[in-house]
């Protein structure tokens, strides 16, 4: 995969920033996916979540590296080799986690329309935040599953 | 990482004389999520169990209407290494014994 820049809103995405750091936070400590072991495996269990959040930190810290000064100045973050791959998942994880908390009120059904039409319809104030960062997560996500497989993307619409 | 390794039950009754060995063959089944996207949980299949597409969309599909699908079947250890995989890519799967193995 070759250097993939992209320019962002800066007006856009910097005021959702805080948001998702809270939400990264959370993850730091949480998986986002919680493991569906059987109590037989509790000892398994115990020994994978301290690799899977050691592995889920990194990957958001990669995700937030992105918006450094150059995207403050110039509004491009840029994707390759390296860091596509954690940033894949650390939006995957940000965005089951927002679904669990500050999406969680929401029906499946109602949150699909809104994906659908991408409008925040009868949101409060702070779902609206919370959507606003939900949909930019699937966004980037996109961007980079069009570069890693550019038929890929297509098969969702 | 991996504790792995077949456990042997034995029966308390039959003390030493009588042992159950569990299933040699398990089967790493993916669950259904309804926040991740269908093109990544395609691609992460593909990459982890070195599916073509049709087969990995299919069980994409499987799971996404059945709300399951069992996309590996082999030793403990191997499918324990799948199942943490699919978690470190934030999708869910278990590992449960094949039981007509």
């Amino acid at each position: 995969m070759k250097r993939v820049e992209v320019r962002l809103s800066i007006q856009a995405v910097a005021p959702l920033l805080d948001l998702i750091k809270a939400v990264a936070d959370e993850l730091r400590a949480t998986l986002a996916v919680p493991l569906a072991l059987s109590e037989a495996d509790a000892e398994l269990a115990e020994v994978w979540s301290e690799d899977l959040l050691e592995s889920q930190r990194d990957d958001c810290d990669r995700l937030f590296s992105l918006f450094d000064q150059e995207f403050f100045s110039e509004g491009v973050v840029a994707f390759d080799r390296d860091n596509a791959e954690p940033v894949l998942r650390a939006c995957a994880a940000l965005r089951l986690r927002f679904r669990a908390t500050r999406l969680a009120e929401i029906p499946d059904d109602t949150l699909e329309a809104l994906e659908a039409s991408s409008t925040m319809g009868e949101l409060n104030a702070e779902a609206q935040k919370a959507f606003a960062c939900f949909m930019f997560l699937d966004e980037l996500q996109k961007i980079i599953l069009k570069y890693l497989d550019p038929m890929a993307v297509e098969e969702d619409e | 990482m991996i504790l792995a390794a077949d456990k042997t039950h034995s029966s308390p009754a039959a003390g030493d004389a009588v042992q159950t060995e569990s299933p040699r063959v398990w089967r790493v089944v993916f669950l259904n999520d309804a926040v991740t996207r269908m093109s990544y949980a395609v691609m992460v299949l593909r990459k982890l169990f070195g599916f073509d597409e049709p087969t990995a969309t299919k069980h994409m599909l499987e799971a996404h209407e059945n709300g399951r699908s069992v996309v590996w079947t082999g030793l403990r250890e191997n499918a324990e290494a799948y199942v943490f995989s699919l978690q470190q890519w934030h999708l869910s799967a278990t590992i449960e014994p094949d039981e007509a193995s």
